[in-house]
């Protein structure tokens, strides 16, 4: 067992920050009706314009706001707090995120067979919340810790 | 201000500040027409213009006949020829990209239609039908039906396309703009500055204040 690591909320709120701003940029793309140019390390267009790009109507990047911005919040309160139901929260909530990003992955790398620099660094950044949330530990186990870690009088 | 900081909810105001400092930063930087001094050469003598020779001001546009955006610009360039046409030269320079695999045979038709004086007309079919030869396994049965459609001379038109020369015009362009540092396409330069404007209004703007 070890001592509660302090540096698990900070980096999952930056990291959730850090996802925002990249989902949020693409989400401006999108909905400012702006066009963006076709770089020479190609990718980005084709996963911008393709179909997949937009779930039932919501562009992905958008749905990719919405998640990190509350994981922002929740990260916050991490940071402030660790009450189980939270630490229990974010851990669903990272799971369901990394179990949302794999098929988009894969969408580009197996249908589309185009890369989106913008798009997988938010999947990686997505997975590494995911693989760090393990680390979260609820005052529970801390007191447990504590107890195990204590000297016996 | 120090009982704020201390206080409990200040985490959560500097969470939200930070949000909505990025959301303000990125929506101005999706708005910027960035402006930075071009290295692309001028225009001269060879290169496929419209417009006056002489005219004031020159628009040089790098492309990609297969380049999704470069299509979505179409409709804007299109609209500027026909209201500065008499006032502003447009250059345009070939810049295929490796990642679009029918870029520089699309570039060939658009050359070889050049040298029966029909490039604009062969540059807008293209880029309006772009999304139908783009998918297609032989895009070269659309561009002789483009070039039928034109009344150019289709056996001409075949041996353009397929002439060294063709190619060597195309590959000295794309090799000036790599060198002029072009990273993506389109790439706009107004006067003496590299731009990226997002609509028609900020290229009307830009065009505008440079006369």
């Amino acid at each position: 067992m070890t001592r509660p690591r302090r540096w698990v909320p900070w980096f999952l709120a930056a990291a959730a920050y850090l996802g925002f701003v990249i989902s949020l940029y693409l989400t401006f793309v999108h909905y400012r009706g702006y066009v963006s140019p076709c770089y020479v390390v190609h990718g980005c267009e084709q996963v911008q314009t393709s179909k997949y790009s937009v779930v039932l109507g919501i562009p992905v990047a958008l749905l990719g706001t919405v998640f990190f911005g509350l994981m922002v919040y929740l990260g916050i309160g991490l940071l402030t707090s660790s009450r189980a139901a939270l630490v229990r929260t974010y851990k669903v909530l990272t799971f369901l995120g990394a179990l949302a990003v794999i098929p988009l992955f894969l969408l580009q790398a197996i249908v589309l067979k185009a890369f989106c620099t913008y798009c997988v660094a938010t999947e990686i950044v997505m997975l590494s919340m995911w693989v760090v949330s393990f680390l979260l530990t609820t005052p529970e186990q801390d007191g447990e810790q504590v107890e195990a870690e204590a000297p016996a009088v | 201000m120090k009982k704020l900081l201390a206080s409990r909810g200040a985490p959560w105001i500097g969470g939200t500040l930070l949000l909505l400092i990025a959301a303000a930063g990125l929506y101005l930087f999706t708005g910027a027409t960035a402006s930075v001094e071009s290295k692309a050469p001028k225009a001269a003598a060879g290169d496929i213009t419209y417009g006056p020779a002489n005219a004031k001001l020159t628009v040089i546009e790098y492309s990609d006949f297969q380049c999704p955006f470069c299509a979505q610009y179409a409709p804007i360039l299109a609209s500027l020829r026909q209201k500065y046409g008499d006032q502003v030269k447009f250059v345009y320079r070939f810049f295929p990209l490796a990642g679009h695999p029918y870029a520089t045979v699309a570039a060939k038709a658009a050359y070889a239609a050049s040298l029966q004086g029909k490039f604009w007309e062969m540059h807008d079919l293209l880029f309006k039908n772009q999304k139908a030869w783009s998918a297609s396994s032989d895009p070269r049965t659309y561009f002789d039906s483009y070039a039928q459609s034109l009344g150019l001379d289709l056996t001409r038109f075949h041996t353009d396309m397929e002439a060294q020369s063709t190619l060597d015009f195309i590959a000295r362009e794309a090799a000036a703009g790599d060198k002029a540092g072009v990273s993506h396409t389109p790439w706009f330069v107004v006067g003496d500055k590299v731009v990226l404007p997002r609509n028609l209004q900020q290229f009307e703007k830009l065009i505008q204040d440079a006369l």
